[in-house]
């Protein structure tokens, strides 16, 4: 309790001092949106469907929506890259921080990611048995449990279904995963758990702290073979710090444990808060960076 | 000028509104500042089963003695039954009778004001049970790893199999969730309650933290508050649970002895008893318990 009077003591001097530092054109947290999140004329623009799902296994009984997003360079002939999505509704919204359908489009029209097909999970909830009931739930069992139960959810559940009308990659490389604080943590326990189905992480303010006991993962790192994963972490110093943890600190400590174990990494560090206002800045790089390695691959293949 | 500075106040709150929804599960605001465990009884051999009625007053049981005692508003402690078969969990019903699981006997019964017992069931074993508002009863069975469902019509049946050590068992506030202590393994199952009664969707959705040298989390009993937030005694403490299925963190004991039951009772009903081996102990807190009963039509789920 002592820190909350604090808190309460300093609240208000914090508050003027932040304003004041605001006016002056330094406000925390005031990333923007670039022109790759932007439509842009001549851009060919690809077509996102929505899809429900009630789980028979991973997750029994839970139902949740799904999107899925074709660009229009898929031709059918050749596999498409695949990259999913935790809490898919707010990945896929062309209106809120991240816009990937937008980004998708703008940067497959470059060249500068691959023909992929973005897949986007929202999570699960055991809906109530009769009104005036809550349902249960699922987000935090699903995401911040370190088991690969939610690879396994994607990879023998969703992924099959999606790759019943399209052609999908089965390699590893061609496969990355996204999510936003538990979203990410969980994206990283995919890949972790199940490297021989992906390899490419995107985590934004992920949330590496103890929910479910995930603050382990800098140790575990350091002291485990490297596994073949690509992973871009964001954070901001303006993130939170709760009973679960401080998560400017843990993504400070994601970043040093692959650094030290010599992961093919990127750790961008800004001061925002937990929110996706500098992840949905940074996306069009992130994903430039994320699949530099499948367009030069795609490109050579093309030149031979 | 003006706007600029009405905006960064408006992100600067905006981002501390965030932050303190997150922290909604600290235990900071659960406890209360100069409140302790307190002494109400002592002199028992193994005391289980707290109960509150709607007078005030607090019943537990001296399991190996075969009684069950009630502490008065004023703190007086008088045995109610002497003989009581051994009886463990109690809890009271929508009628106003204490129901309690007379393992010796194997049976179940219920006790009216004045102590005298009713049987509601027959041949079974039992540790510990939960009372809907219907009348229906669960109660737990370790010795044969079950879950038994009691009728409002008296009638019973095995409604789950299979876990390592059923024990204490609880209903979210709405009796939606039936929620149960698996005592050797370190999880709390969730199922959804069916309208007749049967068990649906189960899922290990809590994990306990477990001492460094056990593999299993040693958790008894538990009760659940008015948001839905579980506590329950384990070795460790009472262990306090959100309803996502994250762990909050952990009251400590009152005393290094088996801490082995809880339950919500005071005049306001926000002071939690516990039976801690010879000992009991109460702790008011920032929460209220729940009495279950049916939300009227229109009403909001959730009784209290």
């Amino acid at each position: 309790m002592k820190s909350d009077v604090l808190r309460r003591a300093v609240g208000i001097p914090t508050l003027c001092f932040l304003v004041l530092v605001a006016t002056a054109g330094q406000a925390a947290d005031d990333y923007e949106l670039g022109p790759d999140s932007k439509r842009q004329d001549g851009v060919p623009e690809g077509k996102v469907t929505k899809h429900q799902w009630t789980s028979p296994r991973a997750f029994r009984g839970t139902e949740r929506d799904y999107w899925v997003y074709v660009p229009k360079q898929y031709d059918g002939k050749t596999p498409a890259c695949v990259m999913v999505f935790q809490d898919g509704g707010a990945y896929v919204d062309n209106e809120k921080s991240f816009r990937v359908p937008i980004v998708f489009d703008n940067l497959i029209h470059k060249q500068e990611m691959p023909v992929t097909v973005g897949v986007f999970i929202n999570p699960g909830v055991i809906p109530a048995a009769s009104e005036n009931q809550a349902p249960r739930r699922n987000r935090s069992f699903e995401y911040d449990s370190l088991t690969p139960q939610y690879a396994d959810f994607v990879l023998k559940e969703i992924l099959p279904e999606v790759g019943k009308q399209l052609n999908l990659t089965d390699k590893p490389e061609e496969r990355a995963i996204c999510g936003i604080s538990s979203g990410g943590i969980c994206a990283w326990t995919v890949a972790w758990e199940r490297p021989e189905a992906f390899r490419k992480v995107l985590s934004h303010v992920g949330s590496f702290t103890n929910i479910r006991g995930g603050h382990v993962y800098p140790a575990l790192i350091r002291k485990t073979e490297r596994k073949p994963i690509r992973v871009l972490l964001q954070d901001g110093s303006g993130d939170l710090d709760n009973a679960h943890g401080s998560w400017p600190l843990a993504n400070q400590q994601m970043a040093a444990a692959l650094e030290f174990a010599g992961y093919d990494h990127q750790f961008v560090y800004g001061d925002g808060g937990h929110n996706g206002k500098h992840g949905g800045a940074i996306l069009p790089d992130s994903l430039r960076w994320l699949w530099k390695d499948v367009v030069e691959a795609r490109t050579a293949q093309v030149a031979r | 000028m003006l706007a600029a500075r009405l905006l960064a106040l408006l992100l600067v709150l905006g981002l501390a509104v965030t932050t303190a929804l997150a922290q909604d599960m600290r235990l900071g605001k659960l406890l209360i500042d100069g409140e302790d465990w307190e002494l109400v009884s002592e002199g028992h051999t193994f005391s289980e089963g707290p109960a509150a009625d709607t007078q005030g007053n607090l019943y537990f049981t001296d399991t190996f003695r075969s009684k069950i005692h009630r502490v008065k508003p004023d703190g007086t402690v008088e045995v109610f039954v002497d003989g009581s078969g051994g009886t463990n969990g109690l809890m009271f019903g929508p009628d106003g009778r204490l129901y309690g699981c007379q393992n010796k006997k194997e049976r179940i019964v219920a006790f009216d004001s004045a102590g005298q017992e009713s049987v509601i069931a027959e041949g079974v074993r039992s540790n510990d049970l939960v009372v809907m508002s219907s009348g229906a009863i669960y109660f737990t069975d370790p010795p044969n790893d079950q879950v038994w469902y009691i009728s409002p019509q008296g009638e019973k049946r095995v409604v789950d199999r299979g876990m390592t050590y059923p024990n204490g068992l609880i209903l979210s506030p709405d009796e939606g969730t039936l929620i149960v202590v698996d005592m050797k393994s370190e999880n709390l199952f969730a199922f959804r309650v069916e309208s007749n009664g049967d068990l649906a969707f189960k899922q290990p959705f809590w994990t306990m933290r477990t001492a460094a040298d056990k593999s299993d989390c040693g958790a008894d009993g538990m009760t659940v508050d008015a948001e839905g937030r579980l506590y329950v005694a384990t070795q460790l403490g009472l262990q306090v649970m959100d309803t996502e299925g994250r762990l909050g963190g952990i009251i400590r004991k009152p005393q290094e002895a088996w801490l082995a039951n809880v339950c919500f009772g005071g005049p306001n009903f926000d002071t939690l008893f516990v039976t801690c081996t010879n000992r009991v102990y109460k702790r008011k807190v920032n929460a209220q318990g729940v009495r279950y009963a049916r939300p009227a039509r229109g009403d909001s789920a959730g009784g209290g």
